[in-house]
């Protein structure tokens, strides 16, 4: 045992932060939380447009940066990119859906105890509910924000998402999955200030192979409360308003 | 089996008006509506709730999160009456049901309107296509807890969060009575601060930006509106909340209103989405009526 923990101390030999924790000792994430990147836009490298900050991409793996589609899907994605302005879901103020949700211009809060993880978006009063505990899911469940059971995995809060439309994008660019999607994040508090979000997309009517985006999510210090963005009314309220279109 | 399906779908589709559709068939086709008559072992009628439902909660021992606060956490679902089509009594309608209303003061049940308000709460209140909620709009407080649908409730450290079905809403709730933010923010949902009173959960709004109503029947509120709703079980398994409103510019005192929650325990329940307006078609309908 003693030797076990010498090695795990030698193999890491920079100090290694340790999360604020709850009574059971799982890491704390708790707070106001937010990207300061520009992977609503595009999660790929691009270069600055018309109301779209140029960004680094957010692609690891492939190491190329690039999404794998599979041939079908990536003109399907062409077609997107074209029309965009129109067809972006969050345009028509729609649920981002996940991952997207995570890296809106919005702060978002966690909130946990030490069965259950709630992730609420500023956006159109979105919540995420993730249960800790073993619980069956409904077959054929479908939805915007998909159906998440989350775990930890050491000091790693994994959450595995199933049970997404097809109407939701990755980002603005048009980058979109199937119902087929799943998704597994992880959330690792690596500072008092920050959280590196990692997730994993497997959708085979799509890609070709996984892939995985990684960002930092940084904490608000001036702010104690999230706030509200009712997309939708807003624009009702501009003499604007935004007819919906029912799930082909 | 059947049942079950239905049900999922409806709750799938998330549209209000087929919400509406559905509930409107149910009605029509089960009447007289069968009116709960017991809820926690008390009257559900509003006075008789509310004085049954305090005796009991003052002699009631709640089970203790943690941090030694009452626990309420678990799935949730207002018991009241008439599923707030209307908070004041009323004799029913086309699609309404009978209520006797939800209202415990002033004890005639009546909101005690202003002049002003009580003629444009009377105009108002035949346009239902104008109630925010049919725009997918939050529902403030205290509306959100009238609701068909259910919530759960969580209680991290200092907070007590509740997590709506209808329409993904959600209020965070710090319970360190800190103080409200600048009277410049208004929002839909509003700013509520908690403080734990005894055994009660005391929520104290601000904030809201009155452009809500209370109930289907036009029943209505300005910026200036205060809220301060009070969460207390009197069973394991039941709370008294009450909800007093309070808006100098539109009544001429403060009025208060309550009914019961239960919980929910059904095994592996747990809450679906409810989309609202994402796929709704009949928006054209609501916004294009309400200029006329």
């Amino acid at each position: 045992m003693a030797a076990a923990f010498v090695a795990t101390v030698t193999a890491q030999p920079a100090p290694r932060y340790r999360p604020p924790r709850l009574a059971n000792g799982t890491p704390d994430l708790q707070g106001i939380w937010q990207v300061r990147n520009t992977a609503n836009w595009n999660l790929q490298a691009h270069g600055g447009s018309w109301k779209t900050p140029a960004g680094y991409g957010v692609v690891v793996d492939p190491a190329d940066g690039s999404i794998p589609y599979r041939p079908d899907a990536r003109a399907a994605k062409e077609k997107n990119w074209t029309s965009r302005e129109t067809l972006d879901p969050l345009e028509k103020c729609y649920l981002a859906g996940v991952p997207r949700t995570m890296y809106l211009p919005f702060p978002l809060q966690i909130l946990q105890t030490e069965t259950e993880v709630a992730i609420l978006s500023e956006y159109v009063h979105t919540w995420r509910w993730i249960p800790l505990t073993p619980l069956d899911r409904i077959p054929g469940y479908e939805s915007w924000m998909g159906d998440p059971r989350g775990r930890w995995d050491g000091d790693t809060l994994v959450i595995e998402t199933v049970g997404h439309n097809d109407q939701t994008w990755f980002d603005h660019a048009g980058n979109f999955h199937s119902d087929a999607l799943k998704v597994t994040e992880r959330l690792t508090r690596i500072a008092d200030d920050v959280l590196t979000y990692e997730a994993t997309m497997e959708d085979p009517k799509t890609f070709t192979r996984p892939w995985t985006i990684r960002m930092p999510l940084y904490r608000h210090r001036d702010m104690d409360r999230i706030l509200e963005n009712e997309c939708y009314l807003y624009a009702e309220e501009a003499g604007t308003p935004i007819r919906g279109e029912h799930p082909k | 089996m059947t049942c079950m399906a239905v049900d999922l779908q409806t709750r799938l589709m998330g549209s209000l008006a087929a919400l509406t559709l559905v509930a409107t068939a149910a009605l029509v086709a089960q009447e007289p509506i069968p009116q709960p008559r017991t809820s926690g072992g008390c009257p559900v009628e509003s006075k008789a709730f509310y004085d049954c439902a305090s005796a009991k909660a003052k002699i009631f021992t709640p089970p203790r999160t943690r941090e030694g606060r009452p626990d309420l956490q678990g799935y949730w679902r207002s018991r009241n009456n008439g599923i707030a089509y209307d908070v004041e009594p009323g004799p029913g309608s086309f699609a309404v049901p009978p209520t006797f209303g939800e209202i415990i003061d002033p004890p005639d049940k009546k909101i005690p309107y202003l002049p002003a308000a009580l003629a444009r709460r009377n105009e108002i209140r035949t346009k239902s296509f104008e109630d925010p909620q049919g725009h997918c709009a939050p529902s403030g407080a205290p509306r959100k807890n009238n609701t068909l649908f259910g919530w759960r409730v969580i209680q991290p450290k200092d907070h007590v969060v509740f997590l709506y079905e209808s329409m993904h809403d959600y209020r965070v709730i710090p319970t360190d009575n800190r103080p409200h933010l600048p009277a410049s923010i208004k929002m839909w949902h509003g700013d509520p601060v908690g403080r734990w009173e005894g055994n009660t959960l005391v929520v104290d709004y601000r904030n809201l930006n009155g452009k809500h109503w209370f109930d289907m029947s036009g029943n209505f509120q300005s910026e200036n509106i205060h809220v301060v709703e009070r969460y207390t079980l009197f069973t394991p398994d039941t709370i008294l909340f009450v909800a007093t409103v309070d808006d100098a510019t539109m009544y001429t005192k403060p009025w208060t209103l309550t009914f019961s929650l239960e919980r929910n325990k059904e095994p592996g329940y747990y809450q679906l989405e409810y989309a609202c307006h994402e796929g709704e078609r009949d928006l054209q309908h609501f916004t294009d009526d309400t200029r006329k």
